[in-house]
This record gives C-alpha cells, sequence and structure tokens, in this order.
C-alpha cells in the first residue's frame, strides 16, 4: 500500500469516526424514515431532546449508561432544533453515541408531525423500536425498566 | 539475511498499525451504531431567523411590535394595521444575546402617557440562564440603556419574562428563576421545577422595586401570562408543577406593592409528566370579571388545547379548541367580545384560527384566518379600544393582522 494511499485511509477512517458527533439535518423524508419500524432491524432508541429542555439530560445519561452496558440496541438522537455551532455540546459532555439529527430549514411543525403525529412538543419524547416491528413513544423522563421493556429486551436480573 | 528498518518502513508500519487501530474500532462502531444513509445534508446549517414577536396598539392607535434581529430588539411601527411597517427603531444600541424562539420573545407594553416599554430575556453562557433586561422609550423612538431588572446576578435561570402595564400604572414583569432551586441543590435538598419572581416599578420604568417571589414550584420553561383584573390589579397565571409531579396552572394576584396573594390552583387535568411541555397558558378578564383561560395540557392521554373559565377555584366550561393538534392558544376581551387564537397544523400547512364571542363568552363563532407553508410564531391577541386584532408572525409571509370582528 502506497503511503499516500495508507494516508488517505486514515484521513477517511478519522472523518468517519468523528461523523458520529456531526449532525445530520433532518427533514420531512428523513423524518419518516427515522421513525419508520421497518429501517430498524435491531432494538433502536430514537431521542428526542433540544438544548432548552431541561428534563432531556436525564433520558440521555440512562440511554449512555444502558448503552455502555449493553450493546443489543442502537441509539439515534434528534434535536428538534436547527443546528448551531454549540449545540452538539450536552450530547459530548455525556458522551451520546449515535447517529444526530438536528431540524433543517421545514416548519418546525411539519417535521414533528412526520417524526410522531401524536407528539405535542413536550421533551424529552423518546420513540422506541423493538427491532420486529414493534414502536412505543413515551414522553418525559423514563426509567431503564421502561426502556428494556419498550426496547423487547430482557430486564436486569 | 539481516532487514534493515529504514525511516520511511518504520513510519509506514506506524501508520498501518495505526490504520488497523482505526478500522477495528470503526467496525466496532459500525457493529453498535450501524449507519444508514438518510436524506438530508450533514453539517447544513439551516439559516431560520428567530420569530418570537410581541406586539401592541400604541394611544396614537398605531401598531407596533417587537423583534430580534441579531443581538438587537427592534420596535417596529404600522399606521395602516400590519398592511405595511416603517423603518424600525433599534431598542439596545449595544449588541447583546436576545432569546426570540418558542416561548421567548421580546415584549412590548405602553404607560398610560405612550411610553414604549421593552423587555427581553438575554442569554448568558452557562446553559438555561439569563437576565431580565429593560429599555423605556418617552417618544417611542429613542431607548434608554436597557437594565438588568432584577438584584439576583447570580448566573443562574432568570428567563421566560412577561411584562404588563396595570390599571393602576404600575410595570410589572414576572419571570422564571432558579435562585430556590440553586438553593436547594447546594443543600442537597429536592425541589420541584423553579420560581416565578416579579419586580414593580411605580415610575414607568425608571426604575424597579426589589423582585419578590410569587411562588415556588413553577414548571422551568412555560411562558407566564399577566392580565389585570377588574380592579387594575395584575393577575398571573403559570404551569405549575403541583405535587408529585403534575404539571397544571397556578393563578395568583399581586398586591398594589407587588405583594402576591394565595396561590391558586386554575386548572386540574393532572398531567403527571416529568417534561417540559414548552406551551404556556393566556388569560383574559372581562369586564363582569369573569376570568376566561386557555391553556395546554395532556388529560385522557391527549394533549389538547383548553379553553375554561376560572370560577371559585374550580373550572367551567372546559372544552377542547380546534383539532388534535391545535397548539399555542392566545385570549383576551374587550367588553363583553372574547377573543382566541392559535394555530393548527394540518399534516400540510400550519394554519391560524380563531373563535370569537360577542356575548361574553356564552357561545363562539369558528373561523380560520390564515395559513402558511413555512415556520410561525406563536400567534397573539390584543385589542385597540373595544376591537380585538389577531397577530401572527410568519417566516415566509411576515407580521400580519386580523381583526376579530
Amino acid at each position: 500500500m502506497k503511503i499516500r494511499h495508507v494516508v488517505a485511509t486514515l484521513c477517511w477512517c478519522i472523518a468517519a469516526a468523528s461523523g458520529a458527533t456531526e449532525f445530520q439535518t433532518l427533514d420531512r423524508v428523513a423524518a419518516a424514515r427515522v421513525v419508520n419500524p421497518s429501517s430498524h432491524t435491531m432494538p433502536t432508541i430514537v431521542a428526542l431532546w433540544s438544548s432548552e429542555c431541561v428534563h432531556c439530560k436525564k433520558n440521555l445519561k440512562l440511554f449512555v449508561e444502558m448503552a455502555k452496558a449493553d450493546r443489543g440496541f442502537r441509539l439515534v438522537t434528534v434535536a428538534v432544533e436547527p443546528q448551531v455551532a454549540e449545540l452538539g455540546e450536552p450530547l459530548d459532555l455525556l458522551a451520546v453515541p449515535g447517529q444526530r439529527f438536528a431540524y433543517g430549514a421545514e416548519s418546525p411543525e411539519a417535521l414533528g408531525y412526520a417524526l410522531d403525529p401524536k407528539w405535542r412538543g413536550e421533551l424529552p419524547r423518546t420513540i422506541f423500536f423493538d427491532g420486529k416491528g414493534g414502536k412505543t413513544a413515551v414522553s418525559g423522563v423514563v426509567t431503564e425498566a421502561t426502556v428494556r421493556a419498550s426496547l423487547g429486551l430482557q430486564a436486569n436480573p | 539475511m539481516v532487514s534493515v528498518a529504514t525511516p520511511r518502513s518504520a513510519t509506514r508500519r506506524a501508520m498501518m498499525a495505526v490504520l488497523g487501530a482505526f478500522v477495528i474500532a470503526n467496525a466496532g462502531a459500525a457493529d453498535a451504531q450501524p449507519v444508514q444513509h438518510m436524506h438530508g445534508t450533514a453539517g447544513a446549517k439551516p439559516a431560520r431567523p428567530e420569530l418570537g414577536t410581541s406586539a401592541a396598539f400604541a394611544p396614537d392607535d398605531a401598531l407596533y411590535a417587537v423583534t430580534k434581529d441579531g443581538q438587537h430588539v427592534l420596535l417596529h411601527r404600522s399606521a395602516d394595521e400590519g398592511r405595511n411597517w416603517e423603518a424600525p427603531v433599534v431598542v439596545n444600541a449595544e449588541p447583546e444575546q436576545i432569546s426570540a424562539d418558542g416561548e421567548n420573545r421580546p415584549k412590548l407594553a405602553f404607560d398610560a402617557d405612550g411610553a414604549a416599554l421593552v423587555s427581553w430575556t438575554r442569554p448568558l453562557a452557562k446553559r438555561f440562564t439569563g437576565e431580565i433586561r429593560f429599555a423605556r422609550a418617552d417618544d417611542r423612538r429613542h431607548f434608554t440603556a436597557p437594565i438588568t431588572v432584577h438584584r439576583d446576578r447570580q448566573e443562574i435561570t432568570h428567563r421566560f419574562e412577561s411584562l404588563a402595564v396595570t390599571g393602576a400604572g404600575k410595570v410589572v414583569l414576572a419571570w422564571i428563576d432558579k435562585r430556590d432551586l440553586e438553593l436547594a441543590q447546594a443543600a442537597n435538598r429536592d425541589y420541584r421545577g423553579a420560581a416565578i419572581y416579579a419586580a414593580i416599578s411605580d415610575d414607568g420604568g425608571r426604575s424597579f422595586r426589589a423582585e419578590r417571589k410569587i411562588a415556588d414550584h413553577s414548571c422551568e420553561c412555560c411562558r407566564i401570562a399577566i392580565t389585570g383584573d377588574t380592579d387594575g390589579l395584575p393577575l398571573l397565571m403559570w404551569r405549575h408543577v403541583f405535587e408529585p409531579n403534575e404539571r397544571d396552572h397556578a393563578v395568583v394576584k399581586l398586591g398594589a406593592d407587588g405583594a402576591p396573594g394565595q396561590v391558586v390552583r386554575a386548572t386540574f387535568d393532572r398531567w403527571r409528566i416529568d417534561a417540559c411541555p414548552h406551551h404556556g397558558p393566556s388569560l383574559a378578564v372581562a369586564p363582569d370579571g369573569t376570568r376566561h383561560a386557555v391553556w395546554f395540557n395532556e388529560k385522557g392521554g391527549e394533549g389538547r388545547v383548553f379553553y375554561g373559565r376560572q370560577k371559585d377555584g374550580r373550572v367551567d366550561r372546559q372544552r377542547a379548541l380546534g383539532g388534535e393538534r391545535a397548539a399555542h392558544a392566545d385570549i383576551a376581551t374587550a367588553g363583553r367580545r372574547v377573543a382566541i387564537v392559535w394555530k393548527e397544523f394540518d399534516g400540510e400547512r400550519t394554519l391560524l384560527r380563531a373563535e370569537v364571542s360577542a356575548d361574553g363568552g356564552a357561545t363562539f363563532n369558528a373561523r380560520a384566518l390564515a395559513g402558511t407553508g413555512g415556520a410561525s410564531d406563536q400567534p397573539r391577541v390584543i385589542r385597540r379600544g373595544d376591537a380585538l386584532f389577531a397577530f401572527w408572525r410568519t417566516e415566509n409571509e411576515g407580521m400580519q393582522g386580523y381583526w376579530l370582528e
């Protein structure tokens, strides 16, 4: 392997590794895909949060702790506000893994409706997928037992 | 044969080792978090203006509005009820951070002499912190330098302020304040939610008395409603956190000196949740003393905007407004007239809808006023004499008004 190829591959790997902490802009098409149960072949948490939400941190912290102990589910976060320079800071401080989305230019009402027609803007809002077609949406701070049950994971002994 | 390590081959081996480590690390990450291709552009930053706007009619009958433009609050004037707007006046000459989105927006009121009074929340560096700012212009063009209204200067939450001029000519500012929560946390004590604090000015906003606590245990990020009671004294309504975590609403009346009366529960939907609804109430008092309110709550598993009258510590005639996605209602009265506006997403567009009563709220007529395909602020009902006016700012159409006849 030529050195320049090694360097290029290395750069790609660094970019891919750091890509987990970059935001993807959410439009209605992406929102519909994120919340489509058939998009999730393994248990998945889609966590809606915002920088104005004082209760969101509690859920995110729980999801991070659970993810460290159990790699049997995925975590996707959606900031329900446009991306600004410091938007990722709360996620970085908690070392929240997984894909990160932030609202794009479409109206917040349209994006919220695409994510969850029953959701009325309260945060945190979490959409759980069990990876077998099952989907549950819950508002507010959740417990580990709720998370595990909603993801179809075995309860902790 | 002896292999001789050259600097170049050593570099290559080191790079391969690092590359191997990255590939393994990324393979693990991919296993745990398989990346799906999603529509949309990674890292793109949408340029969306913060649309939070307040409007009021001045004693000269002109329509005024305050908006945020970068680090300035602007005062706009329209002599033709919002069809055309004059070049705006800058409220704060020195730039500073300003909250103007969602439940936050600059506020506007006029005192009896016609002076423009403007308040806003200035976010500070730490998350969830801010200061309540206030400026005044006798001639509605040249503003005094903004002041911070509260004596407490900790870098904590003083946010989501509301502004009103009472019938007795006093200026009231009320806001959500976390000094009591901070004290409780420092002492390792539990404390539900935040607190409501208020400051009163006896001289038209030239100076404010020291702020005082109105109530413990408010919700953390919903706008506060202020209106005048029939005797001109201020009534405040806010989302409260009743034990253990019921996010209903409370009302209190302030005395002439700003001292709070008894805090009374105003809604009984019993929405038990640890969450931020971002959805504050609105309150209006008719000349006969009837208190008309609109609010959002989840009841029976469904989140709805409600209308009701507060009577003797209970809610009378409570009913849901609009459809399932009605949101951010506002209410005002003028004589026997009662008007409610709200916005409602229909799956494609956001509609501005209204209900208007000409008989003190005995009957209401529903109507659709406007619609937009883009982002929009919360709508407001404002008053000019005996008439009520719906005001709505949208990203695509700008600031528009509609008489509610």
